[in-house]
């Protein structure tokens, strides 16, 4: 049973919802304070750039973020307001480099309707109070007392009910609002109110303007000496005061964000839909305004928030795309533009739809999402793994293998590096500069393959080639010995340690050697029944310089052998089994564990337990790492020992809590890789990959690494084709240069792997792309994109026309196979018992795909059902059909293939507006409702009565404070069979913000256990602002308000990881459990993202 | 715009969902016609007096009318299907009348749920009697022995703390009846003739309306003793905030208002439940500008020693035939036998003088009004038809035609957008936002809508 549920982010909100600057942190520092949405990230100015002070959560989505100072005050203070009401006013702790609360409340009230167009909440300019419009009809007032601190709130009636924005004026002896608002006639006007703190009440204010501009909607207040307010509308831009009036046209556009520049308001910013940012002057002579003038900068991302930092640096916050930080340069560029971009911050938000695919059949998902809207829309690769960073790279060609070597026994670093190819050995080192140049050792065959190489005893260095193995001394380079083979035979493969070597020569010969000071000595020979194909004596015992055990991968009857050493006895011989040879063996050990790891040829790993006594091998485990065969290395980082398999998809194996993990390298095809560690690049590695060698160090964590391909356009829908390895996409091109906001509608098709528009296919005119699905039908060996689309007509308010379009992909096109006309949009498509189930306005319509007497396919209706507001989101398992409606929640369909027909099984009768819904198995569903909240409900076969049994019963409740666009099974973390946490199934989900989140269902225990844990943790980590946990996570809708149920804040539990030891201690105690079980069982949910 | 349109603003994040679901419903509650895909199967012999769809699950309808009877229907699930399974019929779950051991004797007047679950309804007669009904049973659990014959019940669908039923009679006095203890916990006096329409405030669980067949509507604190407001038509909030340059004289006069303490915001945390407004609305001063009062007596408490005159005050000529409280708390719609609707300003008792197009509405009989959501429309029974009148504007926008005989009774589904009505004519008809499948379906009934006007709803 799904129903217990486990919550975390994977990839933190990095939509950008309001900005601000000021003097936070000290009265000399300048801070830039920026919030996503549920976030808070404090910066502070330097001259380097921005530098990250603070990233802290705050329980609550963010409707205002204000910085103001009190009478009396050095710095700033900084209010908060969120959507469900409460606010608080923080302030700087320098000793503890924490905000601190000032003070809090709640500002929610009974009466009143929530206002339509976004909270509002202002501070006067004089500090004298807080105004918030909530609530349409009602100004909150928090006055201020002369110490600066907050008083009791009240409310003024506001007869403007379509308020727009309200803004305090400047330079008023009373505290004086400016209101812009929207009549019943729909003209829109603004008017001045002063507020009269005593009486409670306004008074008319000074002056009111009717009948502005139409698209009018957003205030700029200006500041003395001219003060004012600046009305920027669609097509004309107003400043408003007292006693002038001045106009300018604009180009009509919309403007969402503007940001002042300078401290006398005399120049803003604006950012408009397009993302074009125009600077506004107002000329004035002295403190009487002439005119406005207006001039374009340059293009940006589609600016949210804008916020002038200092020196012509300027910070961009977007909900589109990436914010960025730009500078605004004196000259022009030479495409006219004054904006150069210096820095672009990840935004993956909104994410409207996206897939996983496991482009490797790893189990590891990587999801592609539809991010960014307008033209800022992009498709971003989201993976999990381990990052490189590149430190230098060369061109090098056909790289056979690669060791790295020390210049004497004693040195800390590597300092040469040994490269092998076909014919040919080179040997590259560090220079004084710190480049990598070719250098020699010439004790070394360099005019041969080297099949091995290894530091020895006694400053000697060991090259394994097909006819010998030299000792070369590593101090003076020469050659001290030679062990040649037999002749007739050649060496194959061949492996060493310190002291030891070992080797092997066609007809199953091996041959054992040790090192001595100078000397090579044979020491045992054996005769094996097949050729060998891998070879490994890596000491895993006390000594670290000489081994006891020897790995041996056998062709013919593919199997791998322990031998013991030096006698070479065969100790153990485990067959394989199938018919890919072992390509590669490692003995090693992870945290005092011995292990063999096997690889093969096809890109499979065995891993064994290695009792290093009896070389006994058990607990054989099986993994799919890539496709092709595998080179295992062993390297340390971070003093720990990891494996790295060089394969198509190179991984990194590592062990914690005495379990093997694997993780992505996020690279592609790696052949060889070593580990090079040098007093220039320490701790680095280098990798061999598609002609090119690279040196980089590993990222210590595994975090998600984001590609992004930038579109141009908006896509909003997206799947992945398997068999044809494409994605198709709906998008939509938006044309800002023609005036009638044209838009072009497409499906494309892309190279899963490039990413490059391989096909497109224009719609109709209006014809706007829903749903899309890649499926096949009964029948029917084609697999096949189908996309649902809805011709949008300006006059109709719901579409009654729309196409099921059926495509095949052949030779990298885009096909039409065959169209259906549909009575309303598309909304939902899915794959259903080899029939096409599509969601149409109210109606959930089956079709058959059939063949028509010439040979061509085509959709027929076979069923449907109506009885639903819009079916918006379907998902389907087995017989069975969840549907996600506009308003009603969720309901269960089933399929009766004896009477072809379609019938409602259940319904949860509560009032839920979807926005996403999945089958979590097969009694447990998952919904996403448009109020943020997350909800499970339960099919209840085993009802009394048909009443009980129609209904769906409500199990699980949660306010996520995220809008989910989409939910799709899978993981970002390769889940391994053997691991706890691959038992767990997990749901992934996209939002607005640009969350990435999992949805982990949890076995009851380990619920109960967590939930213990998350009540404890509330008690002592704090919410930012005091702001309540248990009340941010209750289920909250305009009906109800519900303590959240069933699902728990992995964010929270997660965060009890960053405690510190003492509070670890307390929660210990409370909970019983050791601090070190509680790490540890904490930490194995970390790993499910 | 498209819906298709609003969608992709509501992924973008572009559409806050508020907004998104505004325009949804009005864009549905635009589209309202006879529906043709849904039937209630109505259960009564006699004129449809009252409805109400539950307030917890918008599923059960309950209805009251002159037959002595009340009945339960499921408006979620059809019992039925007909017209090839696209119309949906909805028969009664379960019917109490005259036959049932302690079914009323004269007609319903008044049914309704009780707000916090369907576990219990209430029905008023013109037989004396209040029931309160178990559902499950239908078995009376309690009954009330009023003066007269009872016009109207109404509970609070706020109350957290009391289970009260405020009764307006043929009596002068509003009595509130307590389920809990089964006795009469207050009388409230001071109308000077029956009662025929009583509404609880949506903003405090404290404060009851009443309307009276004297022209009077009185407002209650029903912790403290008398009304404490009575409305007066000719009260009109013209001219409340004077201009910045009269300001001066003014406030000499004083234009002082408190604000209701229900209002203020406490700067502690409170609990995440449904707040509990503690509205002390008496603090508040009806009127505004008495010139004779000093400004520290103005925040007197104004009962019982309200000024006669005031007491005196009339919101209609002749009865108060209905109240609506919009659900913002913030108005009060009330129509009376001299065929006026007016919209009343909660927070100050002012006419807000907006002008609805009413022309005739039923004189002798309580009328039971509905409103939209988001308190942009008020549906009116108007004789035969009913009206949807614009809140702001007065402006008709719809007018439902179906009913043969006058119309008693409304009721809007904000759950589902839909509108209930009934009439004289014993028929219950739903009125519900069309659907696109209307050409494949048959033409069904007599109804018909008049779209006035549309504009007002193109968004």
């Amino acid at each position: 049973m799904s129903i217990w549920n486990y919550v975390v982010t994977a990839h933190k909100p990095t939509n950008v919802t309001h900005s601000c600057v000021g003097n936070f942190t000290s009265p000399q520092e300048l801070n830039l304070i920026i919030a996503k949405c549920t976030r808070i990230e404090m910066h502070l100015l330097t001259p380097q750039g921005l530098q990250p002070m603070l990233d802290v959560p705050i329980y609550g989505r963010i409707a205002t973020l204000e910085l103001f100072r009190p009478h009396g005050e050095a710095q700033d203070f900084l209010f908060i307001a969120t959507e469900r009401y409460k606010f608080c006013v923080l302030q700087w702790d320098a000793e503890t480099s924490e905000p601190i609360t000032r003070a809090m409340g709640d500002v929610s009230d009974r009466i009143g309707r929530p206002t339509d167009n976004g909270q509002i909440g202002i501070i006067d300019p004089d500090c004298r109070l807080i105004g918030l419009h909530l609530y349409d009809g009602l100004f909150k007032v928090i006055p201020f007392d002369n110490k600066g601190q907050l008083k009791e709130a009240f409310n003024i009636r506001l007869e403007e009910l379509q308020v727009l924005d309200i803004k305090f004026l400047y330079g008023c002896s009373k505290p004086t609002i400016v209101v812009l608002y929207k009549d019943n006639k729909d003209a829109r006007h603004v008017k001045t109110y002063e507020v009269a703190l005593k009486d409670k009440d306004f008074v008319e204010g000074p002056w009111a303007q009717n009948n502005l501009d139409n698209g009018a909607e957003l205030l700029i207040p200006v500041p003395p000496p001219l003060c004012g307010v600046i009305i920027i509308g669609e097509e004309t831009i107003v400043y408003c005061s007292a006693n002038a009036f001045k106009a300018i046209p604009i180009r009509p556009s919309i403007t969402r964000a503007y940001g002042q520049v300078d401290a006398d308001g005399s120049r803003y910013l604006l950012g408009d839909h397009s993302g074009l940012l125009h600077l506004l002057v107002i000329t004035h002579e002295k403190d009487k305004v002439t005119g406005l003038k207006i001039e374009l900068l340059g293009e940006t991302s589609i600016a949210s928030t804008i916020s002038y930092l200092d020196n012509a640096f300027v910070y961009i916050g977007s909900s589109y795309g990436d914010s960025q930080l730009i500078k605004l340069n004196l000259q022009p560029d030479s495409k006219g533009s004054y904006v150069e971009v210096l820095e672009r911050y990840v935004n993956l938000g909104p994410i409207v739809d996206f897939c996983v695919v496991d482009l490797e059949r790893q189990g590891q998902g990587q999801v592609v999402t539809c991010s960014g809207a307008y033209k800022d829309g992009s498709l971003r690769i989201v993976r999990n793994g381990i990052g490189i960073n590149e430190q230098a790279s060369v061109e090098l060609q056909g790289i056979k293998g690669m060791w790295s070597l020390r210049s004497s026994t004693d040195d800390a670093y590597d300092t040469f590096l040994v490269v092998s190819f076909i014919s040919e050995t080179r040997i590259l080192a560090m220079n004084i500069e710190d480049e990598l140049e070719e250098t020699e050792i010439e004790g070394f065959c360099s005019q041969a393959q080297t099949l091995f190489c290894h530091d020895a005893v006694n400053n000697q260095l060991v090259q394994v080639t097909s006819s010998s193995v030299r000792l070369v001394s590593s101090t003076s380079r020469e050659l001290r010995d030679e062990w040649h083979a037999p002749s007739g035979y050649s060496v194959n493969v061949a492996t060493a340690n310190a002291t030891q070597v070992l080797l092997a020569t066609g007809g199953g010969h091996l041959v054992y050697l040790e090192i001595g000071d100078g000397r090579l000595t044979e020491v045992k020979h054996a005769q094996l029944e097949h050729d060998i194909s891998c070879l490994d004596i890596n000491p895993i015992g006390e000594n670290p310089n000489y081994g006891q055990l020897a790995a041996v991968g056998m062709w013919t009857d593919i199997s791998v052998r322990i031998f013991s050493l030096p006698d070479l006895i065969l100790l153990t011989k485990e067959q394989l089994g199938g018919e890919i040879i072992p390509r590669s063996v490692l003995l090693c050990a992870f945290e005092g564990i011995s292990y063999l790891l096997c690889a093969l040829g096809d890109g499979h790993l065995l891993n064994f337990l290695l009792d290093l006594g009896t070389g006994e091998l058990t607990d054989r485990k099986k993994v799919s790492l890539g496709t092709q065969p595998i080179t295992l290395r062993t390297f340390s980082s971070k003093s720990t020992t990891h494996v790295f398999a060089a394969s198509d998809r190179p991984t990194v194996i590592y062990s914690s809590n005495k379990k093997l993990l694997y993780s992505n390298v996020n690279l592609k095809k790696v052949s060889h890789m070593c580990p090079f560690n040098t007093s220039a690049f320490p701790d680095s590695l280098a990798i061999a990959k598609e002609g090119e060698l690279t040196i980089g160090t590993i990222d210590d964590i595994q975090k998600l690494h984001i590609r992004s391909i930038p579109l141009g356009e908006h896509a909003r829908r997206i799947c992945h084709q398997e068999q044809s390895r494409t994605f198709a996409i709906c998008s939509v091109k938006y044309n800002p240069s023609n005036a009638d906001d044209s838009e072009m509608h497409f499906v494309r098709l892309l190279d899963d792997q490039t990413f490059d528009f391989i096909s497109t296919s224009l719609l109709d005119t209006f014809e706007f792309g829903c749903s899309v699905l890649s499926c096949s039908f009964s029948d029917d060996s084609n697999v096949y994109y189908c996309v649902g689309t809805a011709y949008v007509l300006p006059e109709e308010n719901e579409p009654t026309k729309g196409r099921i379009l059926v495509f095949v992909v052949e030779e990298g096109k885009l096909l039409l196979i065959a169209e259906k006309e549909t009575k309303g949009a598309v909304y939902s498509l899915n794959a259903f018992n080899g029939k096409l189930l599509a969601a149409i306005n109210q109606k959930i319509q089956l079709y058959k795909w059939m063949l028509r007497d010439d040979g061509s396919r085509e959709l027929q209706s076979e069923c449907g059902h109506h009885g639903h507001i819009l079916a918006f989101y379907v998902q389907t398992r087995g017989d069975f059909i969840v549907v996600g409606d506009l308003m009603k929640s969720i309901s269960l369909l089933i399929y009766k293939h004896e009477e072809g027909a379609i019938e409602e099984r259940a319904r949860d009768y509560n009032a839920n507006w979807m926005s996403a819904v999945e089958i979590l198995d097969d009694d447990i569903y998952l919904g996403a409702e448009h109020n943020f909240n997350l909800f499970t409900v339960r099919k209840n076969s085993e009802g009394a009565t048909d009443e009980e049994r129609g209904r769906l019963e409500v199990v699980g409740e949660y306010h996520l404070g995220e809008f989910v666009n989409r939910f799709r099974h899978g993981s970002l973390v390769m889940r391994l069979p053997d691991s706890d946490v691959g038992q767990i199934p997990t749901v992934i989900f996209g939002t607005v913000n640009g969350v990435i989140g999992i949805i982990a269902s949890l076995p009851q225990e380990q619920y109960t256990f967590f939930e213990k844990l998350q009540a404890n943790l509330r008690k002592v980590i704090k919410g930012v602002g005091g702001l309540s946990h248990e009340q941010w996570r209750s289920f909250n809708n305009e009906k109800k308000t519900v303590d959240a149920k069933n699902f728990l804040d992995g964010d929270l539990i997660e965060s009890f990881l960053d405690l510190n030891r003492n509070r670890m201690d307390d929660i210990s105690k409370v909970m019983g459990v050791s601090v070190e079980e509680l790490c540890k069982r904490v930490e194995e949910l970390t790993r499910l993202h | 715009m498209s819906m298709w349109k609003k969608i992709g603003d509501r992924e973008t994040g572009r559409l806050c969902t508020n907004r998104f679901a505004n325009y949804v419903r009005s864009s549905r509650v635009s589209s309202l016609s006879l529906s043709n895909y849904k039937d209630i199967v109505s259960a009564h012999r006699g004129s449809v007096n009252s409805l109400q769809v539950d307030l917890t699950e918008g599923r059960y309808l309950l209805s009251g009318a002159s037959d002595a009877s009340a009945a339960v229907y499921d408006i979620q699930q059809a019992t039925d299907f007909e017209g090839s399974g696209l119309v949906a019929k909805h028969r009664p779950l379960f019917v109490v009348d005259k036959r049932h051991e302690h079914g009323h004797k004269y007609a319903v007047s008044s049914a309704i749920w009780y707000p916090i679950d369907t576990g219990v309804f209430i029905t008023g007669s013109y037989d004396h009697f209040i029931n309160v009904w178990d559902t499950n049973t239908t078995q009376v659990a309690v009954n009330f022995k009023m003066p007269g014959k009872v016009y109207r019940t109404a509970m609070s669908s706020l109350s957290m703390s009391h289970m009260l039923i405020a009764a307006g009679t043929e009596d002068v006095q509003v009595r509130l009846c307590d389920i809990a203890s089964g006795a009469f916990a207050h009388t409230l006096s001071g109308h000077r003739d029956g009662v025929m329409t009583v509404e609880w405030s949506t903003s405090s669980e404290w404060v009851l309306m009443t309307g009276g067949c004297d022209g009077a509507i009185r407002f209650w604190d029903i912790r403290r003793a008398g009304c404490y407001r009575v409305l007066d038509q000719s009260q009109s909030q013209l001219g409340r905030r004077p201009p910045l340059l009269q300001r001066a004289t003014v406030n000499k006069a004083s234009t002082s208002k408190s604000s209701s303490a229900g209002q203020s915001s406490s700067m502690k945390t409170r609990t995440p439940q449904r707040k509990i407004a503690n509205g002390n609305v008496s603090k508040q001063f009806p009127i505004s500008r008495l010139p004779a009062q000093a400004k520290g007596s103005m925040r007197q408490r104004l009962h019982p020693g309200l000024l006669s005159s005031q007491d005196r005050a009339t919101a209609h000529y002749g009865a108060v035939t209905g109240l609506k409280v919009t659900e913002d708390g913030m108005y009060l719609l009330s129509a009376g036998s001299d065929s006026r609707l007016r919209l009343w300003d909660v927070e100050s008792g002012f006419n807000t003088l907006v002008n609805f197009e009413t022309v005739r509405l039923q004189t002798s009989k309580m009328i039971q009004l509905a409103t939209t959501q988001d308190s942009s429309l008020v549906f009116v029974p108007c004789m035969t038809a009913v009206k949807a009148f614009d809140v702001w504007s007065g402006k008709t926008s719809l007018i439902f035609r179906g009913h043969y005989e006058n119309v008693n009774c409304c009721w809007f589904s904000s759950q589902d957008q839909e509108l209930y009505t009934g009439g004289n004519d014993r028929q219950i008809l739903v009125w519900s936002p069309s659907k696109s499948f209307v050409e494949e379906g048959k033409d069904t009934r007599k109804g018909q809508v008049h779209s006035v006007d549309e504009d007002n709803w193109s968004d």
